[in-house]
């Protein structure tokens, strides 16, 4: 059997099972039941306990026709020996009446003695016959009793003459007192056996009658017996089935994420409790479902503030940093009046910084933009050659501060790309701005290969090298591979995780190869020609 | 021949400065207005050889006013350096959409703004 065969079979049994709940009274006695206030244990006892007492009617029903059946048996074969008794009366009559008349012939005293014994033995069968009598037959047996007195005065009298040697008169006694005498105990011991013998077939009838009312009631006990355990089979078991398929269909909603829904059963039993168990769960279920839609809201209320601060505020701190650059610039650029060599280093120092402050305002802007989902990227064609040697243009003052040599290795043959150039030379400045800052002495190179239609930047510093089991973070926000760093080096660890979302938004990938000691190298990749943004 | 004409529409009175102190050593003429409004009103009236729009203004926005001189029969023709904020990518391109000439975005070097400015309208 497959399991679809199973399915349908299972799905027909339950169908007449639902038919009979909502067609038929059953139903509503199943409910009842579910209903009753009593548990699954005290049920399913009385279920048993009601079958087991259909069981013990049914054995004395049994019982009791077993009885009645040995009952009459017995009745039977009483009935059976008096017909026998009766029929031996008879012929012991005919038979005597044949042995006088052949003892009167033979003149022979000894038989007519032997009769007269006989007649206790007669007398005994007669008593035995009369006991259980009916008053008709008693009456009978009494008459035949004194007809038998008479005759054995007879047979006496018979024996007297014989022994007398009067065979003449004893014959002629016998002729016209015996004879008649026996003739007429014959005809009444007829009556008797005829009776005893009616009496006989009345009973055999009437133990048939009952007999086969016996199997009867029998059989019909029996197929009551079996049909009341399967309805109350059927009533218990779906009084407990029917919360059970709720039950079933009720999870299936919560499981779901359909909260606060209701399970209703009409159970007032375990069943009953667990359904309101089960309602508790989803009301609790409901309630920190909506607690928790509100923290959300809160949440992404708050967040949106953050984002909006951190918006304006960078704005607000850019607009005063926008104006001491460019004074700065237009004091460096001698418009207000030549500037002494001694001058311009500081002015460039102050220039230097406040770039630096800018970058990191931006990076601030940035990250809120991008936590928002509001950051879009300006796509245009740019020149890798540019984007790169702008970069280096911008860092090599503090690079050459620090006597450290920035070189870059960019093929010739790279076509005009397309993408944010603005943002991916956000992300080489931090790149680079990081290894100058991480770089004691030594060098840093920016390289490009192209292959494939895919442009690979390359960071390479000789700088200080990130730990491996630090590899894994440097590339989340707010992070730097150690927390002293930031004391040693400043910065606030933004630079490189707003660098992976740049990179990511592009559609390429970001990751940074290391040695303690030796230097990093921070590589991304960026499709030259970048057609479709990914949302932030 | 005389002076070339430069109007510089922006809010910040320091930016405004700077820009005043770049062009003191040149040739152009500045003139300035601190909303869109005047900014339209002044060009439309002054018609100068260039003008220096900032897109984040008060009353009138930047992207609006260079449309409404762009439709302006006067003004239609005028080269217009949009100044962008950097903080708003796509700037560009909407400046681009509007007609503007050329963008710069902010912070912006004031030498290259002067250079930008060479580049579009030489001085006499």
């Amino acid at each position: 059997m497959d399991a679809n065969e199973r399915d349908t079979r299972v799905g027909r049994s339950e169908a007449i099972a639902r038919f009979l709940l909502t067609r038929s009274p059953l139903g509503e006695v199943v409910r009842r039941v579910a209903r009753l206030r009593a548990s699954v244990h005290a049920k399913l006892l009385g279920a048993f306990l009601l079958i087991a007492l259909l069981l013990v009617a049914m054995t004395g029903v049994s019982l009791q026709a077993i009885t009645s059946v040995a009952r009459h048996s017995r009745l039977l074969d009483q009935a059976r020996e008096r017909v026998d008794a009766s029929r031996r009366i008879e012929q012991a009559v005919g038979v005597q009446m044949n042995v006088i008349r052949n003892a009167l012939t033979l003149r022979d005293e000894a038989t007519l003695v032997g009769i007269l014994h006989d007649e206790e033995r007669f007398a005994d069968t007669l008593a035995r016959l009369e006991r259980a009598a009916s008053p008709a037959e008693r009456e009978t047996i009494t008459r035949i009793r004194v007809a038998e007195r008479q005759l054995i005065k007879t047979v006496e009298e018979i024996r007297s003459l014989v022994r007398a040697d009067k065979a003449e008169e004893a014959m002629s006694l016998h002729l016209t007192e015996g004879q008649p005498q026996y003739r007429e105990i014959a005809t009444l011991v007829t009556r008797v056996v005829r009776s005893e013998e009616a009496g006989m077939d009345r009973l055999r009838q009437s133990v048939e009658a009952s007999n086969q009312r016996a199997v009867l009631l029998m059989g019909g006990f029996a197929i009551a017996a079996i049909f009341l355990a399967l309805v109350l089979g059927f009533i218990i078991s779906w009084s407990f089935i029917i919360p059970v398929h709720e039950a079933g269909t009720f999870l299936g909603q919560v499981a779901r994420g359909n909260f606060g829904g209701r399970i209703d059963v009409p159970n007032r039993d375990e069943f009953g409790a667990l359904a309101e168990r089960m309602n508790e769960m989803s009301r609790e279920l409901h309630q920190l479902y909506d607690h928790e839609r509100m923290l959300n809201a809160q949440l992404e209320r708050a967040s949106k503030a953050k984002s909006d601060f951190l918006a304006s505020i960078s704005h607000e701190l850019r607009t005063p940093l926008n104006a001491i650059l460019g004074f700065n610039e237009l004091l460096l650029g001698e418009i207000y009046g030549p500037v002494t060599e001694e001058l311009k280093v500081p002015l460039t120092d102050i220039q230097t910084s406040g770039k630096h402050l800018l970058r990191l305002i931006n990076n601030v802007l940035d990250l809120s933009k991008i936590e928002a989902g509001r950051m879009e990227l300006a796509l245009d064609d740019y020149a890798v050659h540019d984007l790169v040697a702008g970069v280096l243009s911008g860092l090599r003052p503090l690079a050459s501060q620090k006597g450290l040599a920035l070189t870059s290795a960019v093929p010739d043959d790279i076509p005009v790309a397309h993408g944010d150039g603005g943002r991916i030379t956000q992300c080489l400045m931090n790149l680079v701005g990081n290894a100058v800052k991480f770089t004691q002495q030594g060098r840093i190179e920016v390289a490009v290969d192209c292959r494939d239609d895919v442009l690979q930047y390359r960071v390479i510093d000789t700088g200080t090298g990130i730990p491996a089991d630090r590899l894994e973070t440097v590339f989340a926000e707010f992070r730097q591979a150690d927390a002293t760093i930031a004391g040693q080096f400043g910065g606030t660890g933004l630079g490189l995780s707003i660098t992976k979302k740049f990179v990511e938004l592009h559609g390429g990938r970001i990751w940074v190869e290391s040695e303690v000691g030796t230097g990093s190298t921070f590589s991304f990749t960026i499709p030259l020609r970048v057609e479709k943004v990914e949302t932030a | 021949m005389s002076a070339k004409t430069i109007l510089y529409v922006e809010d910040n009175e320091l930016n405004r400065k700077i820009v005043r102190d770049l062009l003191k050593r040149t040739s152009y003429r500045l003139i300035e207005a601190a909303d869109g409004e005047a900014g339209i009103a002044i060009a439309l009236e002054q018609r100068p050889d260039l003008i220096l729009m900032d897109l984040q203004l008060p009353k009138v926005s930047g992207l609006d006013a260079v449309r409404t001189l762009r439709g302006a029969p006067t003004t239609a023709d005028t080269p217009i350096i949009a100044i962008t904020s950097f903080a708003l990518s796509g700037d560009h391109q909407k400046a681009k959409d509007v007609g503007a000439s050329a963008y710069l975005a902010k912070p912006y070097s004031p030498f290259d703004l002067l250079g930008m400015i060479r580049k579009l309208l030489p001085e006499g």
